[in-house]
Formats: structure tokens, sequence, C-alpha cells
């Protein structure tokens, strides 16, 4: 397997390290425990609402490192909303491919850019947070990629049950017995639920 | 410039002495043994003779090793075979949480077959509980598995204790070491303490891949797994590869000549490397025992707030090739088992390196290495998140 020679440029010298001070949106997603994780610093222009300038920090391996600096890329001079419509997928074409055991480096990603627009918009007042229900664990479902494709789990069909109530969460899964990435999509799935408050229990059947 | 190589715990660069003695047997001598005729029998004794250099490095008897297929094949030779051919007097086994795969991959195939398998714990530095293995042991225990030395931080482990304990019980079932890693790096003999099956490999100790011996004690009985012809081995049937038997024999010469001179040299090496990453990079742990209990070419190390991957990454892209412990770089995503098993972190785990030395490795590799992973390390912490240099 092996990184197209965009992934080892910004690998090697990824644009707009760092942080900002004081920044108008701020995001971390994801967890050192699971190996990655992704800050992201925004300064946005009130007035446009153009975003001047972005920054992140990567904790995590070389594609986590390039698509943290592709997205930066991508996002500047966006505003909130054309950056809101940035997809992983896009982020993954714009470095020419990601190997899929790589593809959920670039959900995460973009996932923490999503994070950071949010995290602005909830400081100003242009969103409320919004109510946690089924709809909202599939979106969460949809960031959880499959390692031996490099699609997710609702696109591939793997889902075939979500249950909530009572912050209870029931997830039914369609993985081979012996597929060696059950863990790894059991531990995605809690990661991506357990940052939710109204998530008390995680349940998953495969 | 060449390329620096630190992972000989994977595999290990043949020895040019180690080609010159395959070669003869891939031109000229391409033959498999046979009774009668002069061709056959002139390999038949160059067996006898290869047998018997593998035999004396372990202190066993010719008739006890096999030659195999490799360390991997040797394990489930060993392990399928008796389990199958004693399953009438057990079904109990016992192994660590901290064993080679192979050792591993087997106990879960006989767990799903109907056996029972106990995993016995380990210390923080990786040393099998004995305690608990001396409580897990039951009459209907068949097999006792261990790694002799960690294939990941090197620990060696306790076997004379081990066999003490399976006496002192009266137990009758077996010993089977894994000795893939210790082989060639530390004295092993199969009679002091007492092992009944061991395995190991030529291509960690600088001979062809694709060969391996299994030593059985002599009265241990074995089903055969690999039915076909016998053309070298009752075990490891059909054509084993004659070359590579050959080429492992020589590199046991070469290893065995000066083995305390050559374990010496390793270990000061080892060393040497451990205390360049202690003194020039800040916040790091080795992982495994320091000193005699660990593994001469076996140097592990976690570096807090990055992951190995990266480095991993960023070395290699250098001509410097070492192995690391983080989920990113493993087949199935998955977190290092030896280092939760040893209590670290998910952390400590991801941002491990392990740097598995050889004779072919210099100071001035050791030197080269240090500073530019010193380099890498600072860049990685500053693009990290989790890394705040107001704490220096």
């Amino acid at each position: 397997m092996q990184y197209s020679q965009k992934v080892l440029d910004h690998f090697m010298k990824p644009h707009n390290v760092g942080k900002i001070e004081n920044p108008d949106g701020e995001a971390t997603e994801g967890s050192p425990a699971c190996g990655d994780q992704v800050t992201l610093h925004l300064r946005v222009n009130p007035e446009t609402l153009i975003i001047e300038d972005i920054k992140f920090q990567s904790y995590g391996c070389a594609s986590n490192i390039a698509t943290g600096s592709i997205i930066t890329d991508m996002a500047l001079g966006k505003t909130l909303d054309e950056a809101s419509e940035i997809h992983w997928k896009d982020a993954a074409a714009e470095l020419d491919g990601l190997p899929p055991q790589k593809m959920h480096c670039s959900v995460l990603a973009v996932d923490t850019l999503h994070a950071a627009i949010r995290n602005y918009k909830e400081r100003h007042g242009q969103a409320k947070r919004s109510g946690f229900d089924k709809e909202a664990i599939l979106d969460e479902l949809r960031k959880v990629i499959y390692p031996q494709v490099g699609e997710d789990i609702v696109t591939l069909k793997m889902v075939k049950y979500v249950g909530f109530e009572n912050g209870e969460v029931i997830i039914d899964l369609g993985v081979p017995k012996f597929d060696q990435y059950r863990d790894n999509i059991a531990e995605e799935i809690r990661e991506h639920l357990e940052k939710f408050e109204a998530v008390k229990s995680i349940e998953i059947n495969m | 410039m060449a390329l620096i190589y630190f992972d000989n715990c994977v595999t290990s660069q043949p020895a040019p002495e180690v080609i010159e003695a395959m070669l003869p047997y891939m031109r000229e001598k391409f033959w498999f043994p046979a009774n009668y005729v002069r061709h056959g029998s002139v390999i038949a004794a160059d067996i006898d003779n290869w047998r018997r250099t593998v035999a004396d490095s372990l202190g066993a008897r010719p008739g006890e090793i096999h030659f195999t297929r490799g360390g991997t094949s040797a394990n489930n030779l060993a392990i399928k075979g008796f389990v199958t051919a004693n399953a009438a007097n057990g079904s109990h086994i016992i192994c660590s949480v901290v064993d080679y795969p192979d050792i591993l991959t087997n106990a879960a195939f006989f767990e799903q077959s109907g056996f029972e398998v106990s995993y016995i714990s380990c210390d923080r530095d990786g040393r099998v509980n004995l305690d608990e293995l001396r409580d897990s042991l039951r009459e209907d225990t068949i097999l006792v598995m261990t790694t002799l030395a960690n294939h990941t931080v090197g620990t060696i482990q306790d076997v004379r204790a081990m066999r003490g304990i399976l006496d002192a019980a009266g137990s009758q079932a077996k010993l089977l070491v894994d000795a893939g890693q210790a082989y060639a790096r530390m004295p092993i003999d199969v009679n002091d303490p007492a092992i009944d099956m061991l395995t190991v490999s030529a291509h960690k100790i600088h001979g062809p891949q694709g060969v391996g011996a299994l030593y059985v004690r002599k009265g241990v009985h074995l089903a055969q797994m690999m039915h076909g012809i016998n053309r070298v081995d009752s075990l490891e049937t059909g054509g084993v590869s004659i070359a590579g038997m050959a080429g492992f024999a020589r590199a046991v010469e070469l290893a065995f000549d000066d083995l305390p001179g050559a374990i010496a040299h390793i270990r000061a090496l080892s060393d040497y490397l451990l205390d360049r990453i202690e003194s020039a990079i800040p916040h790091t742990m080795l992982n495994g025992p320091r000193g005699e209990e660990r593994i001469s070419h076996n140097i592990n190390v976690s570096f807090d707030y990055i992951e190995g991957e990266a480095m991993m990454m960023m070395l290699s892209l250098q001509d410097i090739v070492v192995a690391t412990g983080s989920a990113c770089a493993s087949q199935g995503l998955k977190t290092n088992y030896v280092m939760i098993a040893m209590g670290r972190t998910h952390e400590q785990s991801h941002g491990s390196m392990k740097f598995t030395l050889s004779r072919y490795n210099t100071r001035e590799e050791i030197d080269l290495t240090v500073e530019k992973l010193a380099g890498i390390v600072a860049e990685l912490r500053r693009r990290s998140p989790l890394y705040n240099p107001e704490n220096e």
C-alpha cells in the first residue's frame, strides 16, 4: 500500500500548522487513545463570514497530518457555508486518494472542520445545538469507515438496525465473524457516539 | 545512502557466507535426498550434517530436529501435532497474553474446537505471572506454551521457573517454547531447563527465508499435520528447500562460532542506542525490562505526544527502517496487544518504536539514526495538540 506523492508532500511539509490566539471558532475531534486527534482554530471575518486564517494540529499518522493540512488549504478563503460543504471524499480526492484503511483520517479532518464552523456559529448565535435522534446517529455512522474498502458503513449497508431510546443506542451490524476490522469498527462507532451527552449506553451487535 | 536496518526481529539480511553456502544447491546439487544413488546420498549426508549443526546449537540430538518451512510452520506442526496426538489426555492448554501470534492464533483455533485455554497475564515489563501459571495448572492440562524472548519488548521469560512449576506439580503437560527471537541471541539448552518442543527460524539469524526448525524431545509424540510424501522430514512433508537448509546451517555456524562474544557485541550496541535516545530526546519510556532480562537485540521506546507510524515513515523516507506499535501501522488497525497487556496506555502503544539490531549495525548508524530521530520527534511534537512546549 502506497501513499500518493501529494500525501507525502503534505505529511513532510504540512501547511497551516499551529494555533490561533483567541480563535473565533475551534474544535478538537478524535482521541489519542484511538491513535488520531485533530485540533482546528479559525479566524473568521464577521462581515463576510470568510475564513481568513486557519491553523491545525494533529496527533496521528502520516495521512492524519496530510488530511489536516489539505483541509486547511481547502477551507482558507471560503465562507463558512462553503467550507461546510466540503466532504471527506473531496479532501481525499484533493490528496490524489488515500488507502482505504486511511479514509477515516479524511473523515476526522473534515469532521473537525465542520465542528469548528459549528462552534463559531454557536458562539455567534447563528446556530442552535440540534437535538439528538436516530437520524443524528446515522449521520455519525456515515463517518465510520470500513477500512477494507474505504467507504462508510451506512453506504455499504452494513448497518442493519439503529435503535435509540432513553439514551440507549442499539446498533446491529453485518460484519463477517472473522473480519480483521471488527474491533476497529466497534471502537470507531463508540468514539463517534460517546461524545454526545444524550448517549448513555451503546450496544453494538455484530 | 545505504539502508540502515533496525527491524531484524521481522527478518534479517542473509549473511554473504549464507548465500555462498546455498548457491551450489541451486546450481549443481539441486537434488532431494535419496538412498542407494550417489547424487541423492550426497544430499542425505549433507542434511544429516546440517541437522547436527542445528542440534548442537540447542544441546539437542540430531534425531530431535525437524527442518520446517519456517518458524510459523514449526509452531503449527508442533502445537497442532501435539494437541491432536494428546487430546485423549486432556483438553486444557496454557499460554500467556503476550505470546507470539503463532501461539495465540493456534490457541484460539483449539479454543474454537472445544479446548479450554488459560491466558496468563504479565507484569509491567512483560514477565509472565508465574503464580498464575501455577494456579492455572490442572490435571487435564496437556500443553504449556511460552515465547522465550518477547517479539515486541524483548522480555526473556523465566523458562526455568516454568519448568520447576510443572515438575513440582507433577504435571503431565509438555512445555513448548517459541525461540524465534531468542535463538542465537542468548544461550539455549533444551536440557537445562528441560524443554519438550522448541521452534526457531533461519531468516531471523541472517539465514534464508522459508526455513526453520522444530525440536521435539525424544518420546514426545506429534501427530502428522502435513500429509504427503516424506522427502526430507516426516512432519514437514514434501519438498523442503535444500538450499534453504544449507543456508540455515551456515547461519547457525556463523552465529554460534562465538556466541558469548556476539551477544556481548549486540548488547553493547543496544545499550548504546538506548543511552543515545534517552540522552538526546525528552519524554521517552523504555518498554520492557532493562539489562539481562531483555533479549540482546531489542530496544522498544515510547515517545510521548506523538504517533509511531508518522515517526516510522519519516525515518523510512531517510532510509532508516524501524517498527512501531501504532495501530495505524498494524493489520486490522489494532492497538498492540503486548503493550496493552503490559499496562501501557493506548497513546504509549501508538507512540512506541521498536529497534531490533543485528551484527551488521554500527555505532555510526546509531548516531545518525538518533540525530534524525531527535529532529523528527521535535517536529511531530510541534504539530501535536497533545504537546505543550511550556511544560519543558
